[in-house]
């Protein structure tokens, strides 16, 4: 699904402590891209993202998602979009405690008018002989593998990644990396990672590079390597 | 495809085992107790009703000194009632002090009822009251000797006119233990001398819908009728005068609304202890609800799924306690009437409003609580939610605190960090107090009110006459008594007021100062507080019997509490009333009065205006001890629940001292210390404020019953109540401590957000 942003501002706070965090973004990510959206902290990346998700609202500007324009969305349609085209995979995970991993998995398959086999997408995870494992059983890998499962399992248009690695060490966030690559492969949709690793964005079709509010960058990368490659 | 979210229903049930036992015992125990007390009241209620009706209670009754010839009773019948023998025989001294009167067999009306064995069938056979059998020992198949004569008990039973077993109608207190009534057979009957029996007459109207002066009309009929024909009228009576038949429902219209107040209380606390939890499993559940919401899920999936705890809670406590108090604690409330009361055989029965009241209304609160708390919570962005950011306003600077030792701003933290809990905590508390209050306080302010009638009462005895009787005694006192209702707006009800008419030069009532002007009066302490009156208002009283109506104006207010009462110069009471100057109707004394007793329709005396107050405590013993139970667990529930949420919310916290190498003895002193000073803090101002509350709840009693009753509690409340709370904390602490000792140090090492 294609996603086309146009003039989007966002401001925090009021008065004088009133900041600009998105300063007028303007850019188009293809379908079936995986873009990587860099930049250091406080650079906005996480709030773009949000605005993308329809978790948060832009003061100004919209987003064009396939046919929709996120502008004439109101609670309930944004709740729809979120539930009919979107996956989310957060830093910390985010899973639900006391449910096993199959069952955390479930959670968003429930609500999926077409959902993916689970057995089958925790095979493509890697954590089928984990299904029955709640948790706090598993390492922080396996942990964020679920958590993408979960927002695989609708099987969403678009999967926005936020720091998916951001929580683990080199050798796990490159196992995860490369899952998000075979991921993209196998089901082509459009993944959008937020990170403030560099090297990331070599795995990247489409790099988007931000600094204060703004996006500094935004370049196709003609020949992006798999994520097994990466080294930082 | 089944929601997966259900499947931790279960988990989530048994991973807070401790918290939802403690919410299903206090919702158990709310409905166990309301239901086994409004089911007992409304069942006793209707036994009473329906009694009244199928067993044919008489509208009146008199007595005569001879049996009455066929003509008359005929010329009697034309009056438009139904006329009945009700023949009886008293045999005085059994057991030494009891007195049991014995009546012929009855077949027309006032048909006994059965408790246990049949009726009697053979000369030699009684049927016996219940109570007076329970209270002397007595059971189917003894022997009992009335008037010379042997009889075996072959039933106990209870009569429609003698639901309370008052000796005389002018006593002022039934007496179980030394008054009785039996039945024996016709034949059994003919066993006692003719001179041993009195010639009591019943009648029913034919016409049930008289109104009350058409009542009066064949009253005074039969009275004529009576007299023309020679009859030596020794006693008459109505049924609205006859206490035997009236008291008893005039007291239990007075326990309902006492029981109402308490189950109210007990709702409120069951929807904020919900409150609490709701607001704390939102909290706790923050990042998941924001995925949940990120995912795609409706505000209404995720409310209906945190709802479920709720609901599966609420149908087992109400199954549960509807059960119980169906069953076992439907006993100790029966017996609230039944030792007191001659009351008919009970038929229990669903009743539908107890049902609305203890089991709908609290399910149907607890929902509510949790949806509008839900759906509020969750007009949040999931982006809040996701950052666990629940709160609307935000601490912009940390609060400086004086430079106290680390240790206690530590503490102080603790509780700025946790105010909210502790603030919930806090009513929690109060509202378990104030029950407790209530449990442990009722029966001293009774008592005392008691002591205040005693200290307060000027004279020893009363008579209350039919007619005027001079007598020669130095110590009596004339008076006029009158009754007179008036509206009392809190209650929406006319309350009735005693206004006596005394002497100028009384011996009795020197303190009163009474009015010299018409149209004023001194009016009591209780009245005065009740009706919340001040000297200058004006009041208007209505005369029932006439509708005619008094506006007059509160000139004194005297201390007096016996009585809820207006005092008047009693020439002034006698015009008002359009009766005689000189008229009287009452004596007072310090001593007995030779009045003739045929002429006295009330004897009062000291130690029965008492004792009668006493009994209503007696009967309120069970009551009160179910109070306190149950306030003393509420405590401990609310308590653990409470304390135990502010330990879970700095689990992390208390994880991370872990990791720092503080002990658990110092991490108890830095996060329990700062609950244990909330909680002994809170104790000690919520009693002031429970004083005012308790103060509110007396004149909404008093509001819903025709009495008053002043504000009295001795310190030992207050040090019990201290006391409970201390020890109920300690007991909670102790689990608490284990609770800190089992969080593990790799939560914080887990947790990193």
């Amino acid at each position: 699904m294609k996603i086309k942003i146009n003039d989007i501002h966002k401001f925090y706070g009021e008065n004088e402590s009133r900041v600009e965090v998105l300063k007028g973004i303007d850019c188009e990510i293809n379908d079936g891209e995986i873009c990587v959206l860099l930049g250091p902290s406080g650079s906005g990346k996480s709030t773009l993202l949000n605005i993308i998700g329809g978790i948060e609202s832009a003061d100004s500007g919209n987003i064009e998602i396939g046919d929709s324009n996120t502008l004439n969305m109101n609670e309930k349609d944004l709740t729809l979009y979120r539930r009919n085209h979107l996956g989310f995979v957060f830093q910390f995970y985010n899973l639900i405690p006391n449910l096993t991993v199959k069952e955390n998995i479930e959670v968003c398959a429930y609500i999926s008018s077409n959902p993916l086999d689970i057995d089958e997408l925790l095979n493509v995870l890697g954590l089928y002989e984990h299904k029955d494992k709640i948790p706090s059983q598993l390492s922080g890998g396996q942990q964020q593998r679920c958590a993408i499962g979960r927002a695989l399992v609708k099987n969403p248009a678009i999967l926005l990644c936020d720091e998916p690695t951001g929580a683990l060490d080199y050798h796990t966030s490159k196992e995860i990396l490369t899952l998000i690559e075979r991921i993209n492969k196998k089901y082509n949709n459009t993944i959008i990672i937020v990170t403030h690793n560099d090297a990331i964005k070599n795995m990247a079709n489409r790099v988007l590079k931000m600094h204060d509010g703004q996006i500094t960058q935004n370049y196709i990368n003609e020949a992006p390597i798999s994520a097994t490659d990466l080294d930082w | 495809m089944r929601n997966p979210l259900n499947k931790r229903l279960p988990r989530e049930l048994r991973a807070n085992a401790g918290k939802y036992i403690g919410l299903l015992l206090i919702f158990v125990v709310t409905i166990m107790v309301g239901s086994a007390f409004m089911v007992a009241l409304d069942c006793s209620n209707n036994a009473l009703k329906e009694n009244e009706k199928e067993c044919l209670v008489e509208d009146g009754q008199f007595e005569l000194l001879e049996k009455l010839d066929k003509e008359v009773l005929e010329e009697l019948s034309k009056h438009g009632i139904t006329l009945c023998s009700n023949f009886y025989s008293s045999t005085n001294g059994y057991n030494k002090n009891a007195k049991i009167i014995t009546f012929n067999e009855r077949n027309e009306m006032n048909l006994p009822s059965i408790f246990e064995g049949k009726l009697p069938s053979t000369d030699n056979e009684v049927a016996i009251d219940r109570l007076f059998a329970y209270n002397n020992n007595l059971s189917v198949g003894d022997e009992i000797e009335l008037l010379g004569n042997k009889f075996i008990i072959s039933a106990t039973i209870s009569l429609p006119d003698y639901t309370s077993l008052f000796k005389n109608n002018q006593d002022l207190m039934m007496n179980a233990y030394d008054f009785g009534v039996s039945i024996v057979t016709e034949e059994g009957f003919e066993k006692f001398d003719e001179n041993q029996i009195t010639y009591r007459y019943s009648y029913r109207f034919n016409d049930t819908s008289l109104t009350y002066d058409e009542k009066n009309e064949i009253v005074t009929d039969i009275q004529t009728t009576l007299v023309q024909n020679g009859a030596n009228i020794q006693s008459y009576l109505t049924a609205k005068e006859n206490q035997s038949i009236t008291f008893l429902k005039l007291d239990m219209g007075k326990d309902g609304p006492v029981m109402q107040v308490f189950i109210h209380i007990l709702i409120l606390v069951i929807a904020f202890v919900f409150t609490i939890l709701a607001n704390n499993t939102i909290e706790s559940e923050a990042a998941i609800i924001g995925t949940l919401r990120a995912s795609g899920y409706h505000k209404y999936e995720i409310v209906l799924h945190y709802l479920w705890p709720t609901i599966i809670i609420a149908l087992i406590g109400s199954i549960i306690g509807n059960i119980l108090g169906y069953s076992i604690m439907l006993e100790p409330f029966k017996n609230l009437y039944y030792s007191t009361y001659c009351l008919p055989p009970m038929e229990l029965s669903f009743n539908t409003n107890a049902f609305i009241t203890t089991t709908i209304l609290p399910i149907l609160i607890m929902i509510l609580t949790n949806v509008i708390i839900l759906y509020k919570k969750l007009s949040l962005s999931p982006l809040k939610f996701l950052r666990k950011d629940l709160k609307k306003k935000k601490q912009k600077k940390a609060i400086h605190l004086p430079m106290f030792s680390f240790i206690n701003r530590f503490r102080i933290r603790i509780i700025l960090q946790n105010k909210v809990n502790y603030l919930i905590l806090f009513f929690g508390i109060f509202i378990s107090s104030f029950l407790l209050m209530f449990g442990i306080g009722l029966k001293p302010l009774m008592e005392h009110y008691c002591e205040e009638i005693d200290d307060t009462l000027p004279y020893e005895y009363q008579y209350i006459l039919k007619t005027p009787e001079e007598i020669d005694d130095v110590t009596a006192e004339k008076m006029q008594l009158y009754n007179l209702v008036t509206y009392y707006k809190l209650g929406d009800l006319d309350i009735n007021v005693s206004f006596m008419g005394i002497t100028d030069d009384t011996k009795y009532f020197k303190n009163i100062k009474l009015p010299d002007k018409e149209g004023c009066i001194t009016v009591t302490k209780p009245l005065a507080q009740k009706l919340n009156l001040k000297i200058g208002d004006k009041i208007t009283f209505e005369d029932e019997y006439t509708n005619k109506e008094y506006s007059l104006e509160v000139t004194e207010i005297c201390t007096y509490t016996s009585s809820m009462g207006v005092f008047m110069k009693i020439q002034q009471l006698n015009n008002m009333l359009n009766l005689d100057t000189a008229s009287y109707n009452s004596y007072i004394s310090n001593e007995k009065l030779p009045i003739n007793e045929s002429n006295i329709i009330k004897y009062i005396t000291r130690d029965d205006l008492i004792g009668t107050t006493l009994q209503m405590l007696d009967s309120f013993n069970g009551i009160f001890e179910i109070v306190n139970v149950f306030s003393i667990l509420i405590y401990i529930v609310i308590m653990y629940i409470l304390t135990k949420t502010v330990i879970e919310k700095n689990s992390l916290y208390i994880s991370f001292m872990k990791v720092f190498g503080y002990k658990t003895k110092e991490i108890n002193k830095l996060y329990l210390n700062a609950t244990t000073f909330t909680v002994i803090v809170s104790l000690f101002i919520c009693i002031p404020i429970e004083i005012i509350c308790f103060k509110y709840a007396l004149v909404y009693i008093s509001s819903l019953i025709e009495g008053y009753l002043p504000f009295y509690l001795p310190t030992s409340v207050y040090i019990t109540i201290l006391l409970t709370g201390i020890i109920a904390y300690l007991l909670i602490n102790s689990l608490l401590i284990l609770k800190v000792r089992k969080i593990p140090m790799n939560e914080a090492l887990k947790n990193r957000e």
